[in-house]
């Protein structure tokens, strides 16, 4: 989606970040005092979701930079810590939460790179692992096209050695980061899923083939990679699709490159079907055998779950025996189903990540 | 402005004219014809001459049992009748028949529904919500009137079943604007079952879902030869037919749920708990939490389910039960 309106809000200073996102966002700059200009602008549209998507707003983030994730206590959560750069995306994949998740949906762009590397600092001194991702909000590497924001962070994490950077992305935008010096420390990771749903359900993102030439290029610069089947769509035949999406990894790079997958099936928040159904009117996908779990989100029919689970599992097994695999938001049953063990204690699955990290990423693995 | 009163010949009145009759159904009028014929018309009805004739405004019913109270002369039938005068619009004539019911009794919903459909030929939504109380003694909503006038979009056999409670308003307002095929589809299946609202959202919602699901029309669904055999087996009652189609369009829209569920009950009956026992399996079958209850008014009856508890403990089946 191309951004054709630009709002900044005043308090935000004309400094080097911004006049870089000036000069590469093709719209005029209309000052603003407040957001709510933004939001009436959005909603304005018959289509407030799509309009949000081609209006930047370049602010100031007002709340928490770093952030825990928004797990739920009754399926396992990963422990992950989100570095709030921006909100929303360009891209318009049908399942997207994000849709639903803000009221109205804006593209805002969080300048301030000063007061990011500031606050990163103070992470960086801890005497812990943290797996750090941009991606939670927005996609990670739709800014790479405009601003400076992931060299920065790219190069900030290559100077310190506890923290890991996630930058996950549906994008090839790789060409500005391909060379720098990032010490390992980040990890470029792409969403994955079957050709047929890329085509269907994921508007304006890059091909599958796209993005495994992509993650080569990066792991030819020495970057580590992850994968995220998130969210797995069940449809007839798509063991056997996902499956070859699998096979097609190891086509393109190394298992020793890869610092984890995840694998998590489609779910969401019941308000994003009516949203779905209204903006995507040839999406099947609100239409599969979803049950309300007990976090009342609607999740696939638990045995077809631990089907599909088992079966790109089995997959990757075959290729990649020792390779960090996890649940991204699953229980007891589906692991030990699945995988054949459960993290049951407090922050064991966040545990065996960041071992995974330390391995991966040349961590202080006396941290652990 | 004002109608006036006079005397007219019944068959100056064109009986089959019925453009402004609100009610649904013919009522009897047995009863109100006995009223008349002990106190009189106490209410004229409302005609508007229309070439050499008069229509009906208001009071259908009234003047059915007026001829009926005098069928039996030969003479011409006179009647008392408020008539309008000539310069009388249209709206004008609508406006009374409207107001003429709705001061008498609260509309129904398909009477609101056609009325404000009617009166959508002569204002907009915002201006029948303000004039709402003086012509349907109510207040209704500008949203409220938007909602009445997508029902409005269904043909007469919808509103009749609205009318006869078989279709809610809200079902009334979804499936007005399905296709035309598809609408008279969930009038065929509404008129030969009954169901409350909630169902009947449910049936409207799995047979839609089912429908873009599988890419094919809903009017394939409804020729399912298992969907038409509840339909149209008049040996069954309605609310029975409404379970069946439920459970035939669940087990379509859901099938590996249903298979389970199914596996699950015949599990939990093949453990014969015994009857005071109550086995739950998890909700949705999501979590891995079972429950299992009985209620006890004596010792002995306490005794007695615990004893069946003990019985069913080394069955195969009810390990079976905790490892699905």
């Amino acid at each position: 989606m191309k951004i054709d309106t630009l709002f900044i809000d005043k308090a935000v200073q004309k400094d080097l970040e911004i006049e870089y996102l000036l000069s590469k966002v093709n719209a005029d700059p209309q000052w603003v005092d407040n957001t709510q200009t933004i939001y009436d602008f959005i909603n304005s549209d018959d289509d407030p979701i799509l309009r949000a998507k081609k209006t930047l707003y370049i602010t100031r983030n007002k709340g928490a930079v770093i952030k825990e994730c928004p797990g739920t206590s009754f399926y396992t959560c990963c422990d992950y810590t989100i570095l709030h750069t921006g909100t929303f995306c360009t891209m318009d994949c049908s399942y997207c939460i994000l849709q639903a998740y803000f009221h109205p949906p804006v593209l805002q762009y969080f300048a301030g790179l000063k007061k990011l590397g500031h606050t990163l600092e103070k992470t960086f001194r801890q005497n812990k692992i943290f797996r750090i991702g941009t991606g939670e909000y927005t996609d990670s590497l739709i800014w790479e096209k405009i601003s400076l924001q992931p060299k920065f962070l790219i190069e900030t994490f290559a100077k310190q050695n506890n923290c890991l950077l996630e930058l996950k992305t549906k994008t090839v935008n790789i060409e500005s980061l391909l060379h720098l010096d990032h010490n390992e420390k980040t990890v470029f990771a792409w969403s994955l899923n079957t050709p047929a749903v890329i085509s269907s359900e994921e508007k304006g993102t890059a091909s599958l083939k796209a993005r495994f030439e992509a993650a080569r290029r990066v792991e030819s610069e020495g970057y580590k990679l992850a994968f995220h089947f998130d969210p797995i769509v069940i449809y007839p035949g798509c063991e056997v699709q996902y499956k070859k999406v699998v096979k097609q990894i190891f086509k393109y790079v190394h298992p020793e490159s890869i610092v984890w997958i995840s694998i998590g099936t489609f779910r969401f928040m019941p308000k994003l079907k009516q949203i779905i159904e209204k903006r995507f009117k040839h999406s099947t996908i609100p239409y599969g055998e979803f049950i309300l779990g007990l976090d009342n989100k609607m999740r696939y029919f638990k045995p077809l779950r631990i089907n599909i689970y088992k079966e790109i599992i089995s997959c990757i097994r075959e290729y990649a025996p020792d390779l960090m695999v996890y649940f991204c938001m699953e229980d007891q049953e589906v692991w030990e189903k699945c995988i054949g063990f459960f993290p049951e204690k407090e922050g064991e699955l966040g545990h065996l990540l960041d071992k995974s990290a330390v391995t991966h990423c040349s961590l202080n693995s006396n941290l652990l | 402005m004002s109608d006036h009163l006079c005397e007219i010949d019944v068959s100056d009145i064109d009986l089959a004219d019925e453009r402004y009759k609100i009610l649904f159904s013919e009522n009897n009028i047995e009863f109100l014809a006995q009223s008349i014929e002990e106190t009189g018309l106490i209410y004229p009805p409302i005609v508007r001459p229309v070439n050499n004739k008069f229509i009906i405004i208001s009071g259908f019913n009234r003047i059915r049992a007026h001829i009926h109270n005098n069928r039996v002369h030969n003479g011409k039938i006179k009647i008392v009748v408020y008539k309008t005068n000539a310069d009388t619009t249209d709206y004008q004539c609508l406006l009374k028949s409207i107001a003429a019911l709705a001061f008498k009794r609260p509309l129904t919903q398909a009477e609101l529904i056609a009325c404000t459909s009617r009166l959508y030929h002569f204002l907009d939504e915002k201006q029948i919500a303000e004039k709402s109380s003086a012509i349907f003694n109510t207040e209704l909503s500008v949203r409220f009137v938007k909602d009445l006038l997508i029902a409005a979009g269904l043909p007469d056999p919808g509103l009749k079943l609205i009318h006869t409670g078989h279709l809610s308003f809200k079902s009334a307002k979804k499936i007005a604007l399905f296709e035309k095929d598809t609408i008279k589809i969930f009038l065929e299946i509404f008129s030969n079952i009954r169901a409350s609202n909630n169902k009947q959202l449910e049936i409207i919602l799995y047979i839609m879902e089912i429908a873009a699901r599988d890419n094919i029309l809903p009017g394939k669904i409804f020729k399912n030869q298992e969907i038409q055999d509840i339909l149209f087996d008049d040996k069954k009652e309605t609310g029975l037919k409404t379970s069946l189609l439920r459970a035939c369009l669940f087990e379509l829209r859901f099938p590996t749920v249903f298979k389970m569920r199914q596996k699950v009950l015949k599990k939990i009956t093949s453990v014969k708990f015994g009857n005071k026992i109550k086995f739950l399996p998890p909700e949705n079958l999501d979590s891995q939490t079972n429950s299992i209850s009985f209620t006890a008014r004596t010792y002995e009856e306490f005794a007695s389910n615990v004893q069946n508890l003990n019985a069913v403990l080394g069955k195969k089946e009810l390990k079976e039960l905790f490892n699905q």
